[in-house]
């Protein structure tokens, strides 16, 4: 039987490949606005900090109270190792302060990059129009990695030449960043390329790979917050091994073998993964489905909740593991915290530095409940364009009404994560130190920032209504939260830059009791951006493509 | 006659339903091939088992002289697909969907492409995003008619066109058909089978249910005749092979067997004929019968 014989043995190498030219052209063609955007982003962070941070931290002396917050456990835990941190520079500090959000950018560019190449395309069936033509089997996704290749490669040289031409940092240094850099990169590549055989809709296969991002994170997080310089918990993380080339401090190359190891296992099993299946299917079968409609879904409400929930749940799983991880370090770092010096306290502005860290992880966690608000907005502008939604609003379902159960859904979706995130924190507090208080404590501390992230969703509907295009932009309030709500208080960023994030308005619980009035004004605007929003939208064309 | 496709035994699964059964397809070089039947008969799984785009479970096919999984890029060079639902790049225009499709194809007829844009009056200028369905369907159209390759596989490939580009359509196939060339056209448009295929497969549930010329698949079914008698004509409802005899407007309609024509003309005679119309089968009365006595009640079914 012909259908049985194995594709190797009987198609040639080169005819598995046929094509892989034509398309990486055309790939780089279609990617001509992304690929720039996002390598000249990355470089445009290391000019920004090249030249934010000397007139944050003007002498080597200023600098040195910096980076000292970053060297305690709980500035490793969300920065790095912290090489070099004991004879800080400004070289140092960027690379080894901000590399590892250089890094997170990089794993999101290719985890996107690749998802967007394959299952996206096999998802609209545009593959199939593409393998139609003289086209090898291995060619389209093996056209996807080199476009990822030649990114990062892109990526890097951006870097490095932002690194040592404006920023004038030292050129080994540079150049180890920078390759490490792009070698993450392509490491979250291979993980996307797996990802990507296993589920048939591109977002399931971003969510696990951002789910595989999610777990690098939280595993260095915990074993780089137990001593300076990493331990063998951190080495499992595929985050850690560019950041152990500690650059601009022992500039070694060997971490990175690591990386480039991981990448090409991974991307060879996506490779033989993808042969092993049809075009279109994927390794996780899809289960049939309910027969009926059930009574709920007929409803405008049951059928927001309906094509919400997936990603709703999606979010709550990870943020409430997230929870308890970061809840379980807390032992540790109480007895990190008792031999630090007094200018930590800066970080938390708190006397009791466990309560202080445990206020900022639920910070944190609103910044990544404004994520979630985010990306549900998104989707439903992806149910109006993709045409979903026109049905709907054909039935006697008004744009209002549409719009309208969508927000609420989200918006008690908000309350719900949020809640659960608290409680899985408190948790894992709870686990560690045995105080139960932190249970009630972090559900509050969590609760007190829900206001903050109806903010961003009210802002994200009011670019929906308004400026639909724009709905990415919602992004930037949750960007501009954590990047200022994590380092402005130690950049010593004026009073008016840091309030302008929501999120730094709810009182710091449990350091702080709660304050009602902030709460109230957050919810207000929030109210107000959606309202604003709901109207546009009724006032707008529907845009489908 | 040389065959370009054939099958013998074709079975593909995904989970529980089997969406190829024991597929027997035989395409012969030169002819418009109609593959007919209801959606989720298994046109399209078919296809992409062709295409090598999947793979089947167990069962031969065969495409020229290779087979469709090993030498799907060799195949390739000498076949042009279209399918029913065709997506495109937002940010490309139509007329670079077209040329990328051309040139990892390899042949390819320039002043075809632009003849054909002109016929199909597509605008290839505009982005992928701001086309509606039918334009995204003329976009793979032109891309495959423009093609010189020796097959066609066209999967419902005029779902999205109105009826004045239907027709351009079918002038193209008729083109493409006086060439020499081959073309497997997929439809549930049975108008157009009827007017382009010089043979018909008839599928369901994954099977061949009826393979032949449209003649011969005449042959086998009812023509329907619509009498004005002067006598009352319900007695001819007790001849072998007439079917649902009904009154309308003192006219009687009713189908008859192929086989039964003539005795059922001789019946009729003494009746005092003042009209007669005979109807040939129309493709949907062929899929009717093959698809409407799986309630097993074709005559009630059929009387709509
Ligand atoms: N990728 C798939 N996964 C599961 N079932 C499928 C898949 N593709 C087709 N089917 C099923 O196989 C059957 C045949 O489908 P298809 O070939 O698309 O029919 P047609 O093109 O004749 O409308 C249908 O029951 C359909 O639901
Ligand atoms: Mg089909």
């Amino acid at each position: 039987m012909p259908a049985d014989a194995s594709p190797s043995s009987t198609t040639s190498r080169s005819d598995r490949l046929a094509g892989v030219g034509t398309l990486v052209r055309f790939l780089l063609r279609r990617d001509r606005i992304k690929l720039p955007a996002w390598t000249g982003g990355l470089g445009l962070f290391v000019v920004y900090l090249a030249v934010a941070l000397p007139s944050v931290a003007a002498t080597e002396e200023e600098l040195r109270s910096a980076t000292q917050l970053f060297a305690d456990p709980v500035g490793r835990l969300l920065i790095g190792p912290g090489y070099g941190f004991d004879e800080p520079s400004f070289e140092r500090f960027v690379a080894n302060g901000y590399g590892l959000y250089f890094a997170i950018i990089a794993a999101l560019m290719n985890i996107l990059l690749v998802v967007r190449h394959t299952r996206l395309e096999e998802q609209t069936g545009r593959a199939e129009l593409i393998r139609a033509n003289v086209v090898g089997r291995a060619a389209p996704l093996t056209a996807t990695l080199i476009l990822a290749v030649i990114t990062n490669l892109v990526a890097a040289v951006v870097v490095g030449v932002a690194m040592v031409g404006i920023a004038g940092f030292a050129t080994a240094g540079s150049l180890v960043f920078a390759v490490g850099l792009a070698a993450t990169g392509i490491a979250f590549a291979g993980v996307a390329t797996v990802t990507a055989q296993l589920s048939q809709y591109p977002r399931a296969a971003a969510g696990m790979a951002g789910a595989v991002l999610g777990a690098a994170f939280l595993v260095r997080a915990g074993g780089d917050m137990a001593a300076e310089g990493g331990t063998a918990l951190s080495w499992l993380s595929p985050l850690a091994w560019a950041q152990q080339t500690a650059p601009f401090v022992l500039d070694r190359w060997w971490p990175l073998a690591l990386s480039i190891v991981f990448a090409v296992s991974t991307i060879a099993l996506g490779h033989l993964l993808a042969a092993r299946r049809d075009l279109g299917a994927s390794l996780v079968a899809t289960r049939p489905g309910a027969h009926e409609a059930s009574a709920r879904l007929g409803t405008p409400v049951g059928l927001a909740v309906r094509l919400q929930r997936g990603n709703m749940i999606g979010w709550g799983a990870a943020l409430a593991i997230g929870g308890l991880a970061f809840g379980a370090y807390t032992d540790a770092l109480t007895d990190a915290f008792l031999d630090l010096p007094g200018a930590f306290t800066e970080l938390f502005g708190a006397d009791d530095l466990v309560d202080g860290y445990l206020a900022y992880m639920a910070t944190f966690m609103a910044f990544l409940g404004g994520a979630y608000a985010v990306t549900a907005v998104q989707s439903l502008r992806g149910e109006e364009t993709s045409g979903r939604a026109e049905p709907l609003l054909a039935a006697p379902v008004g744009r209002i009404t549409w719009l309208a159960t969508n927000l609420v859904v989200t918006t008690v979706g908000v309350v719900s994560i949020m809640a659960v995130t608290g409680l899985a924190t408190g948790f894992g507090a709870v686990l560690v130190t045995g105080d139960t208080h932190h249970i009630p404590d972090l559900a509050l501390a969590h609760l007190n920032q829900v206001p903050a992230v109806w903010v961003v969703l009210g802002i994200a509907v009011l670019l929906l209504g308004a400026l639909p295009r724009a709905v990415a932009g919602a992004w930037i309030i949750v960007a501009y939260g954590l990047v200022v709500g994590t380092f402005g208080p130690m950049l010593d960023l004026p009073e008016a830059v840091l309030e302008l994030s929501p999120f730094a308005h709810p009182a710091e619980v449990p350091t702080e009791t709660v304050r009602a009035l902030p709460l109230l004004t957050l919810s207000a605007i929030a109210v107000g951006a959606a309202a604003i929003g709901l109207l546009a939208f009724r006032r707008r064309d529907l845009e489908t493509t | 006659m040389a065959h370009v496709i054939t099958t013998e035994g074709l079975v593909k699964t995904f989970g529980s339903t089997r969406a190829l059964d024991g597929l027997e397809l035989s395409v012969t070089e030169g002819e418009v091939h109609g593959f007919l039947g209801p959606n989720g008969a298994g046109k399209s799984t078919a296809i992409r088992v062709l295409l090598g785009l999947l793979r089947a479970d167990s069962g031969r096919a065969r495409l020229f002289d290779g087979d469709p999984w090993a030498d799907a890029v060799t195949l390739h060079r000498r076949l042009a697909y279209v399918p029913g639902d065709v997506e495109l790049w937002p940010n490309l225009t139509g007329g670079e969907a077209i040329d990328l499709f051309a040139r990892l194809r390899g042949r390819f007829d320039r002043t075809r492409r632009d003849e054909l844009c002109e016929r199909f009056d597509l605008d290839p200028t505009k982005k992928g995003r701001t086309y509606s369905k039918g334009n995204r369907q003329k976009v793979a159209l032109i891309s495959a008619l423009a093609s010189e390759v020796e097959l066609l596989l066209l999967d419902e490939p005029t779902a999205g066109l109105d009826p004045l580009m239907e027709a351009v359509f079918q002038e193209c196939i008729r083109d493409i058909k006086e060439a020499g060339r081959t073309v497997l056209l997929s439809s549930h448009v049975l108008a157009q089978v009827e007017a382009l295929a010089d043979r018909v497969s008839i599928i369901r549930q994954g099977r061949i249910v009826e393979s032949g010329s449209l003649a011969e698949l005449r042959h086998l079914h009812r023509i329907t005749i619509t009498v004005e008698t002067a006598e009352s004509a319900h007695a001819l409802e007790r001849l072998a092979g007439v079917h649902d005899l009904r009154e309308l407007d003192g006219q009687f309609r009713f189908e008859v067997e192929g086989d039964h024509v003539d005795d059922t003309v001789r019946a009729l005679a003494p009746l005092g004929v003042r009209s007669i119309v005979a109807h040939p089968p129309t493709l949907e009365q062929l899929l009717m019968r093959h698809y409407g006595d799986e309630t097993d009640a074709p005559s009630s079914d059929s009387a709509r």
